[in-house]
């Protein structure tokens, strides 16, 4: 009697939602970024979970962790860039608001 | 392993912390508060792993998540001086909490729609024989193989840490591995991931040196001169 494979998933949507909530509301950029990084983790959750449900023998199928990993290795990546980014970004207009991106529109 | 009642509870008490401090991240309105939420909900996350028997990928999750991009999300926060909005909604707040709602709601339902997700005792099953199965040509077959098996969505079949010593150990012979204590979770995710995924592994470090350099290219000051 262990905990369902479906428990894992939902947690793993509802820490998604709640990320792709705070990306549509939040006006500040860096938030913003916050929630797109617990996005990627819940992603990781459903994956190692998947990779416990697939296994056979007691052990779980490794190819899901090792997926999850690279997923880590690049949100590594891709924070580093974005706030490099979202500093160049202050820069240009002194603010770190994402409606005040709006150059091309007026 | 993991199959006590107090590890069922364990879990859900974090899922629902977890969940708490990812709703005060997109909640508070300083961004200092929201990079601490998003700490400790990384934290959780973490012990939800440890708790999935994936020890690795936690130690993973706090190191990277908790210790190196939060840090940095700390240092880019102090260093631009950023204040507390007063109105921090760029869509009306309930467009937003309908889609995110809507979202949860499908993952919801289709999680408590696999097969076997209502009980909590459930044969394990596996979908590599229905893989193997869809490549013949027979469509009733194919039809049914595209099923998750009966209870895949029940309880995550239970780790062996004697087949895992095995597995991890190949000269070992199974009366040492019976006495084995511990999970050789590092070792088998890291026999597949330097056999298996090495040229991935190679090319996701240039995919890392070009995130460094790109950071110190975007963030360097531009001379006017």
């Amino acid at each position: 009697m262990t905990i369902p494979l479906a428990h894992y998933l939902i947690f793993s949507g509802i820490l998604f939602s709640i990320g792709l909530a705070g990306v549509l509301i939040r006006k500040n950029i860096l938030v913003v970024f916050m929630c797109l990084e617990m996005m990627l983790s819940a992603a990781n959750i459903s994956l190692v979970a998947f990779s416990r449900a697939q296994g056979t023998d007691g052990i779980p199928v490794y190819d899901a962790q090792v997926l999850s990993l690279f997923i880590v290795a690049i949100a590594a990546a891709e924070v580093s860039i974005g706030l490099a980014l979202i500093v160049a970004m202050f820069r240009a207009t002194r603010s770190v608001d994402s409606t005040s991106l709006n150059t091309l529109k007026d | 392993m993991f199959e006590s009642a107090i590890c069922q509870i364990i879990f859900y008490v974090f899922a629902a912390l977890a969940a708490l401090c990812a709703i005060g991240i997109v909640a508070f309105r300083n961004p200092v508060a929201s990079a601490m939420n998003m700490a400790l909900s990384f934290g959780f996350t973490a012990a939800i792993l440890f708790g999935m028997g994936a020890q690795f990928m936690g130690i993973v999750q706090l190191i990277v998540y908790a210790g190196a991009i939060l840090v940095l999300f700390l240092f880019v926060v102090m260093m631009l001086d950023v204040k507390a909005e007063e109105r921090f909604c760029k869509l009306p707040l309930f467009i937003g909490l309908v889609v995110a709602s809507v979202f949860a709601g499908i993952v919801t339902y289709v999680s408590l729609n696999l097969p076997g997700a209502g009980s909590f005792s459930c044969p394990m099953a596996t979908l590599c024989e229905n893989i193997d199965a869809l490549a013949v040509t027979d469509t009733p077959a194919a039809t049914a193989c595209v099923q998750a098996p009966a209870g895949y969505g029940g309880s995550l079949p239970a780790l062996d840490s004697t087949a895992a010593n095995l597995a991890a150990n190949p000269g070992m012979t199974p009366e040492c591995a019976a006495k084995a204590t511990g999970y050789p979770d590092v070792k088998l995710l890291g026999k597949t991931l330097f056999t298996q995924y090495n040229i991935a592994f190679v090319i996701l470090s240039f995919a890392l040196f070009a995130g460094t350099v790109g950071a110190v290219a975007l963030a360097r000051k531009i001379r006017k001169d």
